[in-house]
């Protein structure tokens, strides 16, 4: 009655614990019963208990070398730290594809107990999905190192280190959160370090500005795997849907968008390939920073395209068509989702004024207007529209609209001719490939022929010397045979024995 | 960005701005730049206060009005621009300003610039028109001429100058800036230069 009220059915069997010990298993401890999935638990929390330790027992020892040094270099010679905060800098830079790892840190032993949020025993208790993510701890531990070696010549590094490993690690027990609150959290986190920073720097905006991005490359690097696309929101079905919605629209043409660019010049077709490339990269950036920069670059590509086509500065009325051209090219991935990420977990300040954000801020129109195009927008009549929507047309293909697409429409019928053209060629030149190979056929059927024949000659003139040509017909005569082969051995006893083999220091 | 200043803090406060330039006409009174005239920052000192202004520009054809939201989201001011001797132009300005305080309400402080005005003798839209429109709707007009390089300084000065005292009215209304509200984060961004009495390890008060 039950499973039929909701429209499924479940086997009995199906209820109880995939241990098989008879009892029945609940979905929250992955099928188990309550007693096998203790067990197993068990055995799981110990070993990452374990781990935990080792590593953090290894970054502590890092991070206190590191702090020692820190303070030895004061000691003796003070200028040298700007310079080595220049340079880790400049390697910081290079490489920023880190993971995520959840949790690995225990206070120091040097620090009291009271200032640390989170104690120990919280730390450690794992959760079963973080386990996987734990073995790529190695790069995460990378950017935790760099984040301390950014802070060590600061006064406060040490303070500001511990709010944000506390605040991260705060974050994996919140990751059940609606996006927006978690967005909420790391801008409120935001907002409340930069205005410390600022009453410590004395107003210094440009040193706050500096250490925040810091702090946001630290955090956005390790919480990543959690607030990328969450399965909490419908950030991936929209991924899917503009997607689709680009590859439906692969028809639009540089004419009816208007875009002042000439791809005949190669120095504007290179800036367009590069800018293709910088917006398709910004999915395999982490830190929000990082694709800002992939998207800044992209708008600077464009801009130079526009400039050499047009051999004048671009204004925002050459510079939106151009680079939704370039979004519909370029169909990059995840589209939706790194819009969500940026817009929740950037660094505000960046995105609202920063020249970063206002490329971002014509990232996002080209988006909407290539969800809301219509066959206005184009200059194009709904019905074309839909006929090219369809892919019943194609702006490509003069004889299905007629003269509407004119000048588009001849250099591709050009095209197609040229293509023909060589089609035509390639057909010929194939069916010449498979006259010589039926040719080669032919031939080697000849030559087996004629091996065979010679073949039969040769054993017709010598004809093997069979002893007994009734062996093969009658079995009894095959045993007798064997036999006598037997027989015939016991003259070789006569031989002498055969070599023993013989061992030899090596 | 200003790297050299950063010692010299003389007190006061450092205010970030975010200005849209919305419409057909405003091309007229930007001069470009050489690489690329869309996004500009300027470095300000407004009575004794710095002052970080960012001008966006928008893509102005009729088909992309919808994404107009998508920009002037978060500015402080907005800058429309008409043609003195194009009535369709001054319509368009009001479009603008009827969808700006619609959706950002008072909080944006709106400049409208007649524009060309050394082209007086073909004038199709009167000063007593647009001025008496101007201020019906809470905005500022101001006379320019892009080609004689009239009026624009004044119109950026007096333009930051009216931002600051929206900021600092909302900032009073505020209380002391003690519970800035989630609501404020996106919004102007004040910077207290004022050392106020804590060691150096006074941002750690967490838990």
């Amino acid at each position: 009655m039950m499973s039929q009220r909701r429209g499924i059915h479940l086997d009995q069997s199906e209820l109880l614990c995939k241990k098989g010990c008879g009892f029945y298993g609940n979905t929250a401890w992955q099928g188990l019963c309550s007693k096998c999935w203790r067990e197993e638990n068990q055995r799981e929390r110990q070993k990452q208990i374990q781990e935990d330790w080792a590593l953090a027992e290894r970054l502590q020892r890092e991070e206190e070398e590191a702090y020692a040094s820190r303070h030895q270099k004061a000691q003796s010679q003070p200028t040298i730290t700007p310079l080595n905060k220049f340079e880790e800098r400049k390697t910081k830079e290079k490489s920023s594809k880190v993971n995520t790892v959840t949790k690995f840190f225990i206070p120091s032993t040097k620090t009291p107990p009271k200032k640390d949020a989170v104690p120990f025993d919280t730390q450690s208790s794992p959760s079963p999905s973080s386990s996987s993510s734990r073995h790529s701890s190695v790069d995460s531990d990378h950017a935790t190192r760099e984040f301390i070696d950014f802070l060590k010549p600061l006064k406060s590094g040490r303070e500001i280190f511990k709010q944000c490993r506390a605040f991260t690690e705060s974050m994996v027990y919140k990751r059940d959160m609606g996006a927006d609150e978690l967005s909420e959290c790391v801008q409120d986190f935001y907002q409340n370090l930069s205005e410390r920073l600022q009453t410590q720097f004395k107003g210094s905006t440009d040193h706050v500005e500096s250490v925040m991005d810091e702090v946001e490359k630290y955090m956005m690097t390790r919480l990543y795997k959690e607030v990328f696309c969450p399965e909490t929101t419908d950030d991936e079905k929209k991924d899917l849907a503009i997607q689709k919605r680009i590859r439906a629209l692969h028809w639009v043409t540089i004419e009816m968008l208007c875009v002042p660019v000439d791809e005949e010049i190669p120095e504007v077709s290179d800036s367009v390939v590069k800018a293709i490339t910088d917006v398709i990269e910004m999915d395999s950036k982490r830190v929000p920073k990082d694709k800002l920069a992939c998207i800044t670059r992209c708008s600077k590509h464009i801009f130079n395209a526009i400039k050499v086509s047009k051999k004048e500065a671009a204004s925002a009325d050459d510079f939106l068509p151009t680079l939704i051209y370039i979004v519909l090219k370029a169909n990059p991935p995840r589209l939706q989702s790194n819009i969500q990420y940026i817009t929740r977990f950037c660094n505000p300040s960046r995105l609202m004024t920063g020249e970063d954000g206002y490329y971002f801020t014509n990232l996002c129109c080209a988006v909407a207007f290539i969800e809301k195009l219509d066959g206005q927008s184009l200059n194009l009549s709904s019905e074309e529209f839909e006929l090219y929507m369809s892919g019943q047309a194609s702006p490509h293909w003069p004889q299905a609209t007629g003269a509407s697409s004119c000048s588009p429409g001849n250099t591709a019928l050009n095209q197609v001719h040229k293509r023909l053209d060589l089609l035509t060629g390639l057909g010929e030149r194939q069916e010449r490939v498979m006259e010589k190979a039926r040719q080669l056929e032919s031939d080697l059927i000849d030559w087996t022929d004629e091996v065979e024949q010679k073949v039969q000659s040769v054993l017709e003139s010598y004809p093997p010397e069979t002893q007994n040509p009734t062996a093969t017909t009658a079995s009894g005569t095959t045993s007798t045979a064997s036999s006598a082969i037997d027989s015939d051995n016991i003259e070789n006893e006569l031989l002498p024995p055969p070599l023993q083999p013989q061992v030899f220091a090596g | 960005m200003a790297a050299g200043g950063a010692g010299g803090n003389s007190g006061g406060k450092t205010y970030s701005f975010k200005v849209v330039l919305l419409g057909e006409g405003y091309k007229l009174i930007i001069p470009p730049l050489p690489l690329q005239a869309s996004f500009l920052t300027k470095k300000l000192n407004i009575t004794g206060k710095r002052v970080n202004l960012a001008i966006w520009d928008t893509a102005g054809q009729e088909r992309f009005h919808a994404l107009g939201p998508i920009y002037y989201r978060d500015s402080n001011g907005a800058i429309l621009v008409y043609d003195i001797t194009d009535e369709d132009s001054f319509q368009k300005v009001k479009n603008w300003v009827k969808e700006l305080r619609k959706m950002l309400g008072n909080e944006i402080c709106l400049c409208i610039v007649g524009n060309k005005i050394d082209l007086d003798k073909d004038r199709h839209v009167s000063v007593e028109e647009a001025e008496s429109y101007a201020e019906s709707v809470g905005a500022k007009h101001y006379h320019t001429s892009a080609k004689l390089n009239k009026g624009i300084e004044e119109l950026f000065l007096d333009l930051c100058k009216r931002m600051m005292e929206t900021a600092q009215a909302e900032e009073r209304l505020k209380g002391n800036g003690a519970s800035q509200s989630a609501s404020s984060r996106r919004g102007v961004q004040i910077v207290d230069d004022e050392p106020q009495a804590t060691p150096a390890g006074g941002c750690c008060s967490s838990g």
